[in-house]
């Protein structure tokens, strides 16, 4: 049963809270069910999710669909099917060479034979082979008719890679169809506008070049990702030091609304699993009005650091009470929200 | 301990009292989900953490020393194994008609045992306390309790008694029962529960054994409690099942020696392929005989978290507290059951005219909708 959220009519849903940072369930419920399926938005939604976030792909034949990883090995059961089995090979991704059967190989009609599981061992896995990939339009579908207000939080995942093997007959690029779906269903409008609380939206990406892209056709505010300091990003090759500038976040806060970094670059860990100093990163991002959106919070002990106690609350009121970020990816929305309904009602 | 109170200690009379109006939170071994179980550091933990009870696992060394162990070997919690001079102490013994190979407690005496370290259980907890910390006395483990600044209770079990008797002697005659209850009265614990004496120094004492608590009831009448281990073990003492312990007769029998039972959870609810399922009538019948109920082991980490909470220990307490409608909780994560307990159910002295304010105007919000 949903925990918030109640009947009306569409134009009294209940409104997006705008008083606590966002709890975005990243990839939907996918703690407990199979991520970005439709059942694992519902899900989250039901559980009191401000956003359902997904990451947007492409197909063989053009078509935008909800999928995490380039290869489908990790979370569907490709490899259960011999009509599939010559579709195994090896393309490069960022630098590096990656074996597996590829969603750019694969039309949609193909995908939707395949169903989706758990990624993880330690988690319930008996949604396995139950729900479909969905495409960008099921995903938009499933918060617009929402019982309340729910933002979507879409990616433009692995851009270049796209590009590269994906070709849409108009000469449109990855990133032109991406904005062109949002804006067939109605998003659009500045950050805190009335349009955007209709419909809110956050588009993000880690790539710059299509933060940028996506600035020219769009007004609904974008968030640039940043990933662990080893990786450089995929489009412009800059190292995580330059992009995490005072210089660079002057530029991209001309584009962007907020910055989407791995948690564990925020507040680095020390070696034994402890929290290190953390870094400036926070101050600096909302020195320059821009929210901050870490990712990825997860309930279970092994992606907890020690300071937490095992206690994923711990977590949680660390990171908004004390690091006071604005909006949190999370793969357990439930425990977010239980978490900000609790502590808002004892601040009295 | 001094026979004058220490300046810093007489202000007893102004300790903040245990709550009572609210499940207990029962430090399991202390604060072990964090630092070594059944030490002085886990234990301060734990007390600083909101615990109502501290609970100790009470054991004999070779010279009758009464200690701090959950184990009868030393292997999984100490650093005995890396000790030279206790190689050839390795042995086998019957433990509840099972060979066990190991350091046995009962071969070591007090001082022996003080030279070694604890370490923590589990590979995934923290283990940056390995090392550093000694086994302690039940008399330390009391003063922990009674030098806290607020009244904490005490949980100690009467652990392994058959074993504890056949291989410990007590030059006077006496059995280890006599032993732990001369110590708790050496203490000044007495008085039936809820009684004045016993709100100031909170007391359960529990055993696994039924003729050990049937033993010690002659001779104090603190509140005892009944622990029930899985339904494959039968009791170390009696030789009895799981299915007859916790039959209606034999509940009416043991009510009148204890005050509550303390089963292990997943006998209350058991669980199927992680899920659980439906629930036993065990509570139930034990509120029926006006017995607590105290499930043990509440535990944050996932793999001891059926899927039915969504990898969530504060799902678990809810279910328990209530759903199920236990009196008390085993955990070894003290601080969680605090917060989640002061997140849901705070002393009620907390309340100012604003809190009231607030949940008048959220019941006034869940409303305007309509």
């Amino acid at each position: 049963r949903p925990l918030v959220g109640g009947g009306g009519a569409w134009e009294n849903r209940a409104p997006l809270q705008t008083s606590r940072p966002f709890n975005i369930a990243h990839r939907g419920s996918n703690g407990e069910l199979p991520e970005e399926t439709a059942a694992a938005y519902a899900r989250a939604i039901d559980e009191g999710a401000d956003f359902i976030e997904a990451d947007i792909e492409a197909t063989k034949d053009g078509h935008l669909v909800c999928f995490h990883d380039t290869t489908l090995d990790g979370t569907t059961d490709v490899a259960d099917h011999p009509e599939f089995a010559g579709r195994r090979r090896t393309l490069e991704v960022q630098w590096a060479n990656v074996t597996g059967y590829f969603v750019t190989d694969f039309t949609l009609v193909e995908l939707k034979t395949l169903r989706a599981k758990q990624r993880w061992d330690f988690r319930d896995k008996s949604h396995n082979g139950v729900s479909p990939i969905i495409t960008f339009d099921e995903f938009i579908d499933v918060a617009l008719n929402a019982k309340r207000v729910v933002g979507i939080y879409p990616e433009m995942k692995n851009p270049v890679f796209m590009n590269k093997h994906v070709q849409w007959a108009d000469g449109k690029k990855y990133e032109d169809k991406f904005i062109a779906t949002l804006k067939k269903y109605g998003y659009g409008g500045k950050y805190m506008s009335p349009a955007w609380r209709a419909r809110p939206v956050f588009v993000q990406s880690f790539a710059p070049t299509s933060l940028v892209r996506a600035a020219g056709l769009t007004d609904s505010p974008l968030v640039f990702l940043v990933d662990d300091v080893t990786v450089r990003t995929e489009d412009t090759n800059q190292p995580y030091d330059e992009i995490t500038s005072g210089e660079h976040l002057d530029y991209m806060k001309r584009y962007v609304v907020g910055i989407g970094p791995w948690k564990d670059t925020v507040v680095p860990p020390t070696k034994d699993n402890r929290l290190a100093t953390p870094s400036d990163l926070v101050a600096m991002a909302h020195a320059r009005g821009l929210q901050v959106h870490p990712y990825t919070y997860r309930n279970e002990n092994k992606f907890l650091h020690f300071d937490f106690r095992q206690d994923p609350y711990a977590e949680y009121d660390y990171w908004i009470n004390d690091v006071g970020i604005d909006g949190l990816f999370t793969d357990f929305p439930a425990s977010l929200r239980r978490f900000q309904e609790w502590t808002a009602k004892n601040k009295d | 301990r001094p026979l004058f109170p220490l300046p810093s200690k007489t202000k007893n009379e102004e300790k903040k009292p245990i709550q009572t109006f609210r499940p207990y939170n029962i430090a399991h071994r202390g604060s072990n989900g964090e630092i070594p179980e059944e030490t002085a550091a886990a234990y301060m933990r734990a007390i600083e953490e909101g615990a109502d009870f501290i609970e100790s696992d009470i054991l004999a060394s070779k010279d009758g020393a009464l200690i701090c162990f959950h184990d009868v070997t030393l292997d999984d919690t100490t650093d005995v194994a890396k000790r030279k001079e206790f190689a050839n102490r390795r042995r086998t013994y019957e433990v509840e008609w099972f060979n066990v190979t190991g350091w046995f407690v009962v071969d070591f005496t007090l001082e022996e045992l003080k030279t070694l370290r604890v370490k923590q259980r589990y590979s995934f907890r923290d283990q940056q306390y390995n090392g550093m910390f000694s086994i302690i006395t039940f008399e330390e483990f009391i003063s922990i309790a009674l030098d806290a600044d607020r009244t904490v209770g005490i949980y100690p079990e009467i652990k392994d008694p058959v074993f504890i008797n056949k291989h410990v002697k007590w030059a006077d005659g006496k059995k280890f029962e006599d032993k732990f209850v001369d110590t708790l009265l050496k203490y000044g614990y007495k008085g039936q529960y809820m009684s004045e004496n016993w709100l100031k120094q909170p007391l359960f004492i529990q055993s696994f054994a039924p003729t050990s608590i049937v033993h010690v009831s002659d001779f104090i009448d603190s509140p005892k409690v009944f622990l029930i281990d899985d339904i494959s073990v039968r009791t170390q003492d009696t030789n009895q099942s799981y299915w007859e312990i916790t039959s209606d007769d034999y509940l009416a029998y043991i009510s009148k020696y204890v005050v509550g039972l303390g089963p292990w959870k997943d006998t209350i609810v058991p669980a199927s392929g992680n899920y659980l399922m439906p629930p036993s009538d065990l509570v139930a019948r034990a509120h029926a005989h006006n017995l607590q109920v105290h499930p043990y082991t509440y535990r944050n980490e996932n793999q001891f978290l059926h899927f039915n909470f969504f990898q969530d220990p504060y799902n678990e307490y809810d279910f328990w507290i209530n759903t199920v409608g236990v009196d008390g909780l085993f955990t070894d994560f003290t601080g969680t059951l605090h917060r989640y307990q002061e997140l849901t159910s705070p002393h009620r002295k907390d309340e100012t005219a604003n809190s009231l304010l607030v949940k008048i105007s959220q019941m006034i919000s869940a409303y305007e909708g309509l």
